[in-house]
């Protein structure tokens, strides 16, 4: 600790060096931090988010197939079953986007609150939504995209079915989690038999949430056992199960991204590493001095290797608050992408802030090491005599 | 008077440690960007390229995928006889009328993906000239028969010539593999239109047609005659812009991208500013005599300006052949990278780098070098000759 001081001083003495030097790695963990939040969003919502109770209906042969409505009150008639919810897929696409730039469902609205309960929705705006038919409950992301506020208005134009919809907005779904646009089934149902078509008769998937995660095999048992034979057999799975399948296909993807942000630490290392070789180097002559008059070698490498990992974790620091305030905006601007899926969310779990500082320091010990290790171990009549 | 070119170039080679330590880091920040343009191009081109110049998609207005949208047969057997719809041999209309759903198929590790599977009857092949059969024959229609593109054979359980794929409700005996330019009907299954939507269990049989015209004229004509006609409410728009604007939706991938880029550019040209200081520093006593000599502080600024550039040219060289590398290990170790597409079905892209992205890492690569380098080549132009020689 007596060293201190002089690791201090000589951090400073090429204080532009320094601060370039800590900008760079900085620059580089809020990268790394933010292309993990990526994958890390994923196994979040995997590992994390997936509620161990709920688990999904669908028709086996794919989610475009749909089941008929009916089936529903079949699976809220079955043993363990707490609640169900079914919803259709709207492909409402919002202003002149022209496309569909978030999930919009029509569900029913007595039931939702019932099978999400792990969702935060206040109570009163679940009693606003089944109150108010053209209620909707939407996730807090998609709030923020738009600048919407409750109480609003906003119309989506269907690009499944042959309506355009106005909704009042009821509630938020606060989390990063559900970036889903949720409206009252009867709503729709009603706007179709207005247009002369027939009535809402589908359920495109359904929601189930089990009164205890012991039972949620048997359900799916049963309820696939229910629709064996009939016109659209199902295929039952756990919530979990559900994502794993629907963004098994973001694979490949990742790997890219673990790809790059494996170069860009790479990267990191090789930017410290030069650094710290340079103000070695530079300071070989007052090495040799400071050995010739009697400081260990231990001394020498440690006061080094000191000041190569302080800035590091320094900086390690400062880029991931920095990565934190970024994920933010980051989720106000991408929000939800068909192409990235939950990758897109931007979460930063404790993990990504673990592996980030994790990288910083280790950058520092990595580039550190070699070049401090050389400076202690060269003989001192050698440094001198490069010297003068 | 300017300093030579050589003067720069040999101090490039004079220091390699250094040099190369300053090109690595300028060639990962290449590696990183290119790789990610290319992975964001290859999927917007793979979509894009999918159009036919001379092809309409009819679809019911206000849908924007042929995955939801349905059309009567009495629509479809109207506008098939419209004028200026192209003719084949037999005078048949080139109107290809198709079907898409999106079943699950099974993939080889066991996972399941929403794959694209299109009905149609024999005439889409001529209104997709662009789809040939490379393997096997065109599927008969009413038999039961699929054929399956190039990234879905192999990629799925069953997805093989001869055996048989299962989805739906149904089994289908795969009798041809086609391939399609690289464009993602690749990604896709055909099967007879009939047999799908009994599969399917739709009431309408077919999402939308597709037509060829006979000239370029008659496809504006036709475009305005199907959207105005008040029969049956359809839309037209030409294939090109419809595919055009499903890749678009890849577009807000670019934001993400060029953010990395910029970052992971910033950091390297610190890295890069530092070794320059750092030569500067070390090269005090040498621009002192060439200021003594009588070189002017812009020679000076300019050589060690190319220097700079000299530096992220080098790194760019050795970063593209990287990751041009590392796109072709990439592309045989995951087969092809699958994205949702815009009508929640995969599509196998072939991850390719091409000259647009290098040119987008050149352009970062020498904006990292000039960046970098400005600071200590202004450091190195303002040295005082008497003090950097007495310094010496």
């Amino acid at each position: 600790m007596k060293y201190a001081h002089l690791v201090w001083r000589n951090l400073w003495r090429n204080a532009l060096r320094t601060a370039m030097t800590g900008g760079a790695i900085m620059l580089a963990v809020v990268l790394v931090c933010l292309l993990l939040t990526m994958p890390a969003g994923m196994d979040a919502m995997l590992n994390d988010f997936a509620s161990n109770t709920r688990l999904t209906v669908h028709n086996k042969a794919g989610i475009v197939y749909s089941m008929p409505y009916s089936f529903t009150r079949k699976v809220r008639q079955v043993d363990g079953v707490a609640a169900a919810v079914a919803w259709v897929w709207f492909g409402g696409a919002f202003e002149e986007d022209g496309r569909v730039t978030f999930p919009n469902f029509a569900v029913e609205a007595e039931h939702i609150g019932a099978v999400f309960p792990d969702y935060p929705i206040t109570q009163q705006q679940l009693a606003d939504f089944q109150r108010y038919r053209d209620g909707a409950i939407v996730g807090r992301q998609i709030m923020q995209k738009y600048g919407w506020k409750l109480g609003q208005r906003v119309t989506l134009k269907s690009t499944v079915w042959p309506v355009d919809l106005d909704f009042r907005l009821v509630g938020v779904i606060d989390n990063e989690r559900a970036p889903h646009f949720w409206f009252n089934r009867e709503y729709l149902d009603q706007a179709l038999r207005e247009k002369g078509a027939n009535g809402l008769g589908i359920a495109g998937t359904i929601w189930v949430r089990a009164d205890d995660p012991r039972k949620v095999n048997t359900i799916m048992r049963k309820v696939d056992e229910m629709s064996r034979n009939s016109e659209a057999e199902t295929a039952s799975e756990t919530e979990k199960s559900f994502f794993a399948n629907f963004f098994g296909s973001l694979q490949g993807l990742v790997t890219i991204i673990l790809i790059v942000t494996g170069l860009v630490s790479l990267c990191i290392v090789f930017i410290a590493a030069n650094t710290a070789s340079m103000g070695v180097r530079e300071r070989a002559g007052e090495i040799a001095v400071m050995k010739a008059i009697g400081f260990p070698r231990r001394v020498i490498f440690t006061t080094l290797l000191a000041e190569a990992s302080l800035l590091s974790t320094f900086a390690g620091v400062l880029g991931v608050a920095l990565a934190v305030g970024l994920t933010g905006a980051l989720q106000a601007a991408a929000g939800w992408s068909d192409m990235l899926g939950p990758l897109g969310n931007f979460i930063v779990t404790p993990l990504v802030i673990v592996q980030g500082l994790f990288l910083s320091l280790f950058v520092g010990m990595l580039a550190g090491v070699v070049p401090s290790f050389g400076a202690a171990r060269k003989p001192v009549v050698e440094s001198l005599h490069e010297v003068f | 008077m300017a300093l030579p070119l050589s003067y720069s170039l040999r101090n490039v080679r004079a220091r390699p440690a250094r040099s190369i330590m300053t090109a690595g880091v300028i060639a990962l920040v290449v590696v990183a960007a290119t790789l990610f343009l290319g992975l964001i191009s290859s999927l917007k081109r793979t979509v894009a390229i999918s159009g036919d110049p001379m092809n309409l998609v009819v679809m019911r207005k206000g849908s924007d995928n042929d995955g939801s949208s349905q059309i009567t047969l009495e629509a479809y057997q109207a506008i098939r006889f419209f004028d200026g719809v192209a003719r084949d041999a037999d005078d048949q209309p080139l109107a290809s009328p198709e079907l898409v759903v999106q079943p699950f198929l099974r993939t080889k590790d066991g996972g399941r993906e929403n794959v694209l599977a299109r009905g149609v009857e024999p005439v889409a092949l001529q209104v997709h000239d662009k789809v040939r059969i490379v393997e096997g024959r065109m599927l008969n229609p009413s038999s039961g028969e699929a054929i399956v593109g190039r990234g879905v054979a192999g990629r799925y359980a069953g997805a093989e010539l001869g055996r048989e794929l299962e989805f739906g409700r149904g089994r289908w005996k795969v009798v041809g593999v086609f391939e399609a330019e690289g464009s993602s009907f690749e990604s896709e299954v055909w099967v007879d239109v009939r047999e799908l939507a009994n599969d399917a269990k739709r009431p309408f049989p077919y999402s939308g047609v597709r037509i060829r015209a006979a000239s370029e004229g008659d496809l504006a004509r036709l475009e305005r005659r199907i959207d105005e006609d008040p029969r049956y409410a359809l839309d037209a728009q030409l294939e090109t812009d419809y595919y055009a604007k499903q890749s678009e939706s890849a577009n807000s991938l670019y934001v993400l991208v060029i953010g990395i880029a910029v970052l992971a550019g910033v950091g390297a040209g610190f890295g890069a500013a530092n070794t320059m200081y750092a030569a500067v520093q070390a090269r005090t006593a040498e621009i002192g005599t060439l200021r003594a000599l009588g070189f002017s502080r812009r020679s000076i600024l300019i050589a060690f300006q190319i220097e700079a550039v000299l530096l992220s040219l080098l790194g760019f060289l050795l970063g593209a052949v990287l990751a041009w590398a590392l796109s072709l290990v990439l592309d045989w170790l995951l087969g092809g990278i699958a994205f949702g597409a815009e009508t929640f079905t995969t599509n196998v892209v072939a991850l390719r780098v091409s000259p647009s992205d290098l040119v987008g890492a050149l352009g970062l690569a020498l904006l990292v070098g000039i960046l970098g380098g400005l600071g200590p080549a202004w450091r190195a132009a303002r040295l005082r000759p008497i003090e950097a020689l007495r310094k010496a």
